[in-house]
Order: C-alpha cells, then sequence, then structure tokens
C-alpha cells in the first residue's frame, strides 16, 4: 500500500471504516443465512464496533508496537551490561551536561529576548547627528557611539523629552523610559547601608512591557511628577534576599542614599529588567531621581535638566505599522521636543531618531565578551564530540559481541533496517539518559561560572533558570549526539557479512586491523589537539597581558577614591578637605608617598582632547587626538614614572591658567617631531591656534586603559582640586604594606578628618588591572578546564583500545615470545602503536588548530595563531598522556606468559 | 531475502493458498478453511480481519468490491503475483519447518 493511501487512512478514517463495516455486516448476515443461526452468529462475532476499529488500527498499532518491543529490548539491553551503560552515561552526562551549561550562559547573555510581553515588537529608540548634539545636550550618560567630530549616535534623551514623546507616540502604542540602573545605598531600621542596583523607569514601564508583579503594584503616573513622595518596585531577588520573600513587604520603607521611600510592588519571578546583565533590584519613577541622587543634592534638579540627557527609549511598535514611519513620525516630533525653553536651536543640528531592534533589550554584554562566550561554546562542543567518540568505541566493542546475534537475527529474516533502528533506539535511550544526568550537572557548572563572572565582572548577573529553550536545547544535542555515537556501531553492522559471521569459530569478528576503532580514537586525539592547541593559546594570551610593561611600577600602589561632594561640600571646602586628608594619609605608617590623580590608569576612565600643534595642519581626528589626565605635584615620584627631560611640576605651575604642562615621550615626538619639546607651546580642540599650554617636562610614556593597545600620546595639566563639582577625588599611595593592612587605616584616618564624607573605595592598581583581565582569566580558566577534561578523554580512549589490542592478540605476542622476542620488543609494539595514533590524530588536528586559532584571533595578545609553544605544548601534554595511556596495557602483555597463551589457542 | 519482521501465525498461510484457487470474500475464506481442515482449525472473524488486511498491506493481496453469489456487495481478495511468490516459499518453508519438528518427535 501506498504511503499516501496509508496517511489517508490514518487522517480520514470514516471511508476506511465505513468499508470495514460493511465488510463485516456482509460476513454477518451470510453467517446468519447458515443454519448455525442468527444468534450463535453474533455472540460469535462479538462486538462489531470493537472489531472494526481493531481491524482499522492494525498498520498504525503495528509500528507502534514494534517500536515500544524495540525500546523495552533496548532497556533490557542496557540493563544486562549495566557497567559499561554506566560509564556511557556518565561521560554523556558530563559532555552534555558542560555542554548545556555553557550554552545556557551564553543564551542568557547573547540570544535571550526580555522576560516581557511581546518582546519582539519593541524597539530600541536611538539619535543619530554629526559630532555632539550642542548646545542641546551638555551631559550624556548612557551609550554612546562615534566621536564628537563625526557622525555620533546616542542612546539617551532627556526627561522632558521623554515625556514629550511617550504623550503622542505616534506610530509606536508606547513608549517607555528608563535610566542606566547604578548603584544605592540602602538602609532599613537599623540594618547597615548595603549597595543595591536601582534604575530610574517611566511610570508606565512595567504596564506598557506587559510585566504584572507578582505583588502589589505599579508605578501610576502621578507618581513620576516632580514633588511626588518617592515609591519603589523590587525584584523579586532583592524581595527573596532582603526581606525574606516576607508577604507584608507592601508598605515597607526603605531609605535609599538616606531618602526614605516606600515599597508599593515586587516584580515577577525572573524578571531582572531591560539591560541584560544588569540585574536590577530597585526601580523607582524617572522623578525620584532628583531627590535620590546624591550629586543632584548640589546640583540642585539635574536630573530634569533639558541638557542631560539620561534617558533611553523603548518603543512598543503599533500592530501594522512599518519601523519607519513610525521613527520618522517620533523623529519629527522629537525636533521641537528636544530644544531647552528659550533656546532657538538650528533645525539641521537637531538629532534625527532611528531605531534598532529592541527585543533583547540595551545589552550591556556584547561586542568581544560576546565573542568571548562562543569561543568557549565552541571548545565544549569539540569535547563533546570526543566524548561521542569515546562512547562509540565503548558500543563498538560491545556491538562486536553482539554481531552473532545480529547475524542470526538477519539469516531468520529480520530486516536490516529494523536492526539499526534497534541500535539507533538504544543509542537514544542511552544518550536521553545522558542529557537528564547532564542537564543537573549543567546546573551546578552553570552557577559556578556565573557566580565567577558575577564576583569578578561588577555585573548583576543573568538570568539562567532552567527554561523550555535550554530543555529543548539538551535534547537536540543528545538527539545529535545518539546520532553520531550510535553511527559507529550501526556502520559495522552494516558491513558485516552474515555468513562470515556464522561460520567464523570466533566468538568476536572485528575486520581484523581494527580500522574504525583506530579511526575513532585519531579523531578523537586530533580534537583533544584543537582544544588544548586553543586553551594554549588562550593561556598564553592571558600570560602575555598580565606581563606588559604599563611605564610604571604597579605593585604596592593603592588609590582611594572619595566623594567629599555627596556629604554637600562646596568647591573651596573640597580643596582644604583634600589637603587635610592627603597630609593625615601621608603620616599613616606604610605610606611612602601621596599624590592626587584625575583618571586611574586602567580603571576605564580617561579624558579625550584633540591637539593643534603649530606647524601641524589641524583635523578633528585620531592624529590629532590625545590623552589628558589631572595630576597633583608629586604624581610622577609616587607612580614611579620616569622624567625624561624638563621639570615636574613647580608650586607656581599649580596655579590656574598657568599653562604648564608635562607631556609623554609619545607625545612629544608625535607633535614637535625633531625638536626640543621642552618650551613648546600647543593648543587644544579648535581650528583656531590658541596656544595656551606651555611644555615643561617630558616623561616615559605609559598605558592608560588597554593592555592590548600601545600607549598613546598624553599630556597632564596641574589638578585644581574642587574645580569640577561632582567628581571623585583619587589619592594615590606608594605603600610598603599590603592593601589590607593599609585600608583600615585609611578609613580610620578619613573618618578623622570628616566623618561625612564616604571613602568610596579602596582598589589597588593590581586590582583595576586584573579587572580588566577577567574576561580573559575565565576564558583561560574554563579553556584550560576543558583541555584536561580533553585529555583525560583521550587517554581512556586511547588505554581502552590498547587494552582491547592487546587481549585480542594474546595468541601472536606469545607465539612472538616464544619466537625469542623479548619484553622490551613486547611493549615497543604497543607504544609504538599508540604512539602512531597520537602522530596521526595531531596531523588531522593541526589544520583544525589553525582555524580555531584564526576564529580566536581577538581575543589572542602576542602570538599568532599559528603560536608554535602553544602547538608544542599541546602535542606534549598528548604525548605524555598516551604514554600513560600505554602502561597499563604494554605491561600486561609483556607479562603475557607463551605457553599459557599458546595453549589456549 | 524477504523482508519480514516476524512469522506471522499460520493463518496468513492458509489464506494464502485458499486465494491461489481464485477471488474470494472475508466469509468463504474462513469457510473454506474450516472445511478443508475438517473443522479442526476454526477461523476467528477477529483474527481474519485484521490478517487480510495485513496482507493487503503488504501487497500480497489486492482488494475489490464485487457482487457474490447471494447478490450482496461483498470485498474480494485476490492473490497478486509477490503473494503466489511468497506463498510458495512460505509453503516450502513450512514443510520444512514440519519435517523436522515431526523428525525431533520421533528421535527424541
Amino acid at each position: 500500500m501506498s504511503l499516501w493511501s496509508r496517511l489517508r487512512r490514518t487522517f480520514r478514517p470514516e471511508q476506511h471504516s465505513r468499508e470495514i463495516e460493511e465488510e463485516l455486516a456482509y460476513h454477518l448476515a451470510m453467517k446468519e443465512q447458515d443454519a448455525a443461526g442468527a444468534r450463535a452468529a453474533r455472540v460469535r462475532f462479538g462486538n462489531r464496533t470493537k472489531l472494526r476499529e481493531e481491524t482499522r488500527a492494525q498498520d498504525v498499532l503495528m509500528w507502534l508496537e514494534s517500536l515500544t518491543r524495540d525500546v523495552r529490548y533496548g532497556l533490557r539491553q542496557i540493563g544486562r551490561n549495566r557497567g559499561l551503560s554506566a560509564v556511557v552515561i556518565l561521560s554523556l552526562a558530563l559532555g552534555i551536561g558542560a555542554n548545556s551549561a555553557i550554552f545556557s550562559i551564553v543564551d542568557a547573555a547573547l540570544l535571550k529576548p526580555l522576560p516581557v510581553k511581546d518582546p519582539q515588537t519593541l524597539r530600541a529608540i536611538w539619535w543619530k547627528n554629526h559630532g555632539w548634539p550642542d548646545p542641546l545636550c551638555t551631559m550624556m550618560n548612557g551609550d554612546s557611539e562615534g566621536d564628537f567630530n563625526t557622525a555620533m549616535r546616542g542612546s539617551s534623551v532627556s526627561v522632558r523629552a521623554y515625556h514629550e514623546l511617550a504623550k503622542e507616540p505616534g506610530g509606536f502604542t508606547a513608549i517607555v523610559g528608563a535610566g542606566d540602573p547604578g548603584k544605592v545605598s540602602v538602609t532599613s531600621g537599623r540594618r547597615p547601608a548595603e549597595r543595591f542596583s536601582l534604575q530610574y523607569v517611566s511610570a508606565n514601564f512595567f504596564r506598557e512591557l506587559g510585566v504584572e508583579p507578582r505583588l502589589g503594584r505599579s508605578f501610576r503616573d502621578s507618581e513620576d511628577r516632580s514633588g511626588a513622595a518617592p515609591v519603589v518596585v523590587i525584584s523579586d531577588r532583592f524581595w527573596r534576599g532582603y526581606f525574606g520573600g516576607r508577604t507584608d513587604v507592601l508598605g515597607q520603607v526603605l531609605r535609599v542614599n538616606n531618602v526614605p521611600v516606600e515599597v508599593i510592588g515586587v516584580a515577577p519571578e525572573h524578571f531582572f529588567g531591560v539591560q541584560v546583565g544588569e540585574w536590577v533590584d530597585l526601580y523607582a519613577p524617572l522623578s525620584a531621581q532628583v531627590l535620590l541622587d546624591p550629586r543632584d543634592r548640589l546640583n540642585a534638579d539635574l536630573g530634569e535638566k533639558d541638557t542631560y540627557w539620561w534617558v533611553r527609549l523603548i518603543g512598543r511598535l503599533a500592530p501594522g505599522m512599518s519601523e519607519a514611519q513610525a521613527v520618522g513620525m517620533l523623529s519629527a516630533r522629537f525636533q521641537h521636543a528636544v530644544a531647552p525653553a528659550g533656546i532657538r536651536v538650528d533645525q539641521k543640528k537637531v538629532p534625527k531618531l532611528f531605531s534598532l531592534p529592541g527585543a533583547r533589550g540595551f545589552a550591556a554584554f556584547g561586542g568581544d565578551d560576546g565573542r568571548a562566550l562562543w569561543v568557549l561554546l565552541l571548545l565544549v562542543g569539540l569535547v563533546l564530540l570526543i566524548v561521542c567518540a569515546n562512547v562509540a568505541n565503548l558500543l563498538l566493542s560491545r556491538a562486536v559481541a553482539r554481531q552473532r546475534e545480529s547475524a542470526v537475527c538477519l539469516a531468520l529474516g529480520a530486516a536490516r533496517f529494523r536492526l539499526l533502528r534497534q541500535y539507533l533506539i538504544e543509542s537514544m535511550l542511552l544518550a536521553f539518559a545522558g542529557g537528564a544526568l547532564g542537564l543537573l550537572l549543567s546546573r551546578v557548572l552553570a552557577d559556578g561560572v556565573h557566580s565567577f563572572i558575577r564576583a569578578n565582572l561588577g555585573i548583576g548577573g543573568f538570568d539562567l533558570h532552567t527554561d523550555w529553550r535550554i530543555l529543548l536545547f539538551t535534547m537536540l544535542v543528545s538527539v545529535l549526539t545518539a546520532l553520531l555515537f550510535g553511527s559507529a556501531p550501526a556502520l559495522q553492522l552494516m558491513r558485516a557479512s552474515i555468513n562470515d559471521v556464522l561460520k567464523a569459530g570466533s566468538r568476536t569478528v572485528l575486520s581484523g586491523r581494527l580500522r574504525l576503532p583506530r579511526m575513532l580514537v585519531a579523531i578523537e586525539v586530533a580534537l583533544g589537539f584543537v582544544v588544548l592547541a586553543g586553551a594554549g593559546l588562550l593561556t598564553r594570551s592571558l600570560v602575555n597581558l598580565e606581563h606588559v610593561d604599563i611605564g610604571f611600577d604597579r605593585q604596592n600602589l593603592i588609590y582611594v577614591s572619595i566623594d567629599p561632594w555627596a556629604a554637600g561640600y562646596q568647591s573651596g571646602q573640597v580643596k582644604q578637605y583634600v589637603e587635610r586628608l592627603r597630609a593625615q594619609v601621608a603620616e599613616l605608617p606604610g605610606v611612602r608617598r601621596v599624590a592626587i590623580i584625575q583618571s586611574r590608569p586602567f580603571s576605564g576612565s580617561m579624558n579625550m582632547t584633540t591637539v593643534n600643534a603649530p606647524g601641524l595642519p589641524f583635523a578633528r581626528d585620531q592624529e590629532h587626538s590625545a590623552l589628558l589626565n589631572m595630576v597633583s605635584d608629586g604624581l610622577f615620584e609616587t607612580m614611579g614614572i620616569p622624567l625624561i627631560a624638563g621639570t615636574t611640576f613647580k608650586p607656581a605651575d599649580l596655579k590656574p591658567d598657568s599653562g604648564a604642562v608635562i607631556v609623554d615621550e609619545q607625545f612629544a615626538k608625535h607633535f614637535f617631531p625633531g625638536r626640543n619639546p621642552i618650551g613648546q607651546r600647543f593648543g587644544e580642540s579648535g581650528p583656531a591656534l590658541d596656544p595656551k599650554f606651555r611644555i615643561v617636562g617630558v616623561v616615559k610614556n605609559n598605558r592608560y586603559n588597554s593592555l592590548r593597545e600601545s600607549a598613546r600620546p598624553t599630556f597632564y595639566q596641574p589638578l585644581s582640586v574642587g574645580m569640577n563639582p561632582g567628581a571623585q577625588i583619587n589619592l594615590v599611595l606608594r605603600t610598603g604594606l599590603p592593601e589590607s593592612k593599609i585600608a583600615p587605616e585609611i578609613y580610620r584616618a578619613a573618618a578623622q578628618v570628616d566623618r561625612a564624607v564616604p571613602v568610596t573605595e579602596i582598589k589597588t592598581q593590581n586590582a583595576l588591572i586584573d579587572h580588566l583581565l577577567l574576561m580573559e582569566r575565565l576564558l583561560s580558566i574554563l579553556s584550560a578546564a576543558f583541555g584536561a577534561l580533553a585529555l583525560l578523554l583521550c587517554a581512556i580512549g586511547l588505554a581502552g583500545l590498547l587494552a582491547y589490542t592487546v587481549a585480542r592478540r594474546t595468541n601472536e605476542i606469545g607465539v612472538r615470545m616464544a619466537l625469542g622476542a623479548s619484553a622490551r620488543q613486547v611493549i615497543g609494539f604497543v607504544v609504538r602503536q599508540c604512539f602512531g595514533l597520537v602522530v596521526l590524530g595531531v596531523v588531522i588536528g593541526v589544520p583544525g588548530a589553525f582555524l580555531l586559532g584564526r576564529a580566536l584571533r581577538n581575543s589572542l595578545f602576542g602570538l599568532t595563531a599559528a603560536d608554535p609553544v602553544s602547538l608544542g605544548l599541546s602535542l606534549a601534554a598528548l604525548l605524555v598522556c598516551a604514554g600513560l595511556a600505554a602502561w597499563l596495557p604494554s605491561l600486561r602483555a609483556a607479562r603475557i606468559d607463551p605457553m599459557s597463551a599458546l595453549r589456549e589457542e | 531475502m524477504p523482508k519480514t519482521d516476524n512469522l506471522q501465525g499460520s493463518l496468513e498461510i492458509l489464506i494464502l493458498k485458499v486465494l491461489r484457487r481464485g477471488p474470494n470474500n472475508g466469509y468463504a475464506i474462513a469457510t473454506s478453511i474450516e472445511q478443508a481442515s475438517d473443522d479442526v482449525l476454526e477461523v476467528e472473524e477477529g483474527s481474519l480481519y485484521p490478517a487480510l488486511h495485513r496482507l493487503t498491506e503488504k501487497g500480497l493481496l489486492e482488494a475489490e468490491w464485487k457482487m457474490s453469489e447471494s447478490g450482496r456487495r461483498a470485498r474480494f481478495y485476490k492473490l497478486t503475483a509477490k503473494g503466489r511468490k511468497r506463498l510458495e516459499t512460505e509453503e516450502a518453508r513450512w514443510h520444512s519447518i514440519h519435517a523436522a519438528v515431526a523428525k525431533v518427535l520421533r528421535t527424541v
């Protein structure tokens, strides 16, 4: 019967049933005619409907029945060989679990849409402009791309612009506004202050995103007006952590930055906000920024200023509306909305809006970090392939043992297809068992990696709970794995010739030279080589980065950051305070020198400006830009940056507008090539030359924010403390004691000067640099772990194969020994075979290692993709592991007693 | 080699054998088998029709609706070429198994 008619019959059963009904009716009628009598006939015939159904179900049932039979048979086979099955399931659990763990992190960090309603209809709305949108914006918070002088893109607008746009969202059903999450201090009752992440959001945030609070309510429009009493919605995580999940949390009062706020709701479980990687603990209305942000008590109403752009926009596209149209409508309104009252702006200079996909919100995690995660997924995938090869070999040995059984089945008329299906079903059962166990394992692994990322990257964390995406991935990987490792025994089976198997006397008939198992082990070694080479490249890059010459002595250098502005100081008071604190700290035991610096090297923040040097045609580009830092007297001595020419700052230079600057060698060489830089003048940021700076000294180059990029031209201005309201102030300490000994003393000294001024951070230079290297460190640790796992698997694979070879060739070895072969020769025979396989595997693996190296090239530092040291080390590791793997089998071979070996024959 | 999963009961051979004489309907097949075996074999309708459908499924039989002797519409089954061939091999096999079993019963 054709497949078509079978399908039609399965899905359109009425006609088929009618025919059967008629056929049975005929049968019954004939029977009734017979002398035996109608009654007897009906009794014997039984239930007509049931019979009809049974007849119809025959083809569907037959298929299902044979499937369940195969599954039961498969389970029996797995149960019969418990040891082997346990090893197989455990290795699969390890391989699949590691994959599913890394996938869950990749998924949460890079793929998964936001936990909101219809994330696909969300758009992030940005603006673009030629250059900085002067004079509309004086301060910006959020993401921005591009240069002051080129096409610029920014993520945020002013609060007023947000409200104007949200009032008439045009082609969007709604527009939601949100600032960037920031840290706040939270206290309640007698609890000491703790730091949590808070995000200011528009009143419609929860409502329009379709996020229903699990307790209480979300914001009312009236709560996002200036003057409204501040309220917060807390995250589920904060609710459980801070309040222990108490149900009477609503109406509780927290002090946020020392301002009382009322808790009105709890966000649903797994809702982390709209920025992947940041886990927001508290949500407050946009208008609360003015009340809660300590900076703003000084700067009055910064959060409401039209020139402070800090609110990101998310729009939900109305159904049937084209994106271009919706954004166009909004952009037109933005032109009116954005101008501060009383300022007339050239319409050409008003930024235009455009939209980006918003389903994943505002990614806080991307670029290089994202690539690093993909690399991990690739490496862990290779490890799984090794697991597959190993499992395939294990199953192959069992398949060989079962070859006779299969041959008998074939001889009795079983279809090869059925046997194949039987094998695949067994493989699937094993893979699903491994996958289920792996899923449990993956939770543990993912939590471990996740807490490393959280603790060290300083991010709020990802949502890693086991959802259908992770389940689906694990299942797909399990199926794929089963097809991979199941195909080897199946292949063996398909090739088996019934006659050979049945005729041969020996119990196991695998083609004499073990071609398939040897090939699998060679592939294992090749994959292991690739993983090891990757781990080597990443680890050596990390070591190279750690040993970059940064231009000064990074040991025993401590930065103390203070924020006198938070205590309500004015500019003049700040200067006095800092001088007093500096004097106090200098007196502490173990402190050798103290200075003040505006931007700490490797802290991630730095000023950049364009330089206008005489004799050099001006342009606003990278060529003319330089880094600018403000430093106090004694800074170069404290940091250990050597002076090369001229002098450091003298007291006269420290006056504002003295124009004295110190440049580094690179600056001198770049802007004043071939001239003595001392006494030269230059200006900044403008085509009109105003040479207000005068070079008084030249210092050695040092690096600022990146270990990867070479040092950039830098110049230093004398720091006038207090001239930059709100800016954090950093003391630099050169000490003779470790940070742990000094830190308590510093807190005590700061408290002595003024208890109200918070010490916001104490960090060593090494800690700042380590923070930059966290992703590299994570990559290095995990890739090394995968490398070790790969090595272990290769060793198991090799040892297993060799042991099997020795066992199979006991006779042959016995004959050789009887004919005079020494134990050394026998060992040599096994070891040669082992190293032959390793060499073969490495030869196959080399192109793979090159390819991986190329894929990794953005993560590499100070070496090429074909780094001979990494490749050499990987080879060495494999050879050592091969030596160990050959140890036991070769000893066993050497201990074979020729007499008993021959007698066995 | 014929592709069959397992050996179905002997009912299938008997059906094939009866149909060798020419197309017939289910009821007639059942009575033929019963009569030929002197009522030793009793054909259960619950086995007969599923077996007929199974054989049709495998392409050993063809079925069509025709008028029976009694003047009612009945479904007639006919042996296909494949079915004929199958009957021969199955018959041969049956005989050899039968002989083997008989021999074992005699000698052991």
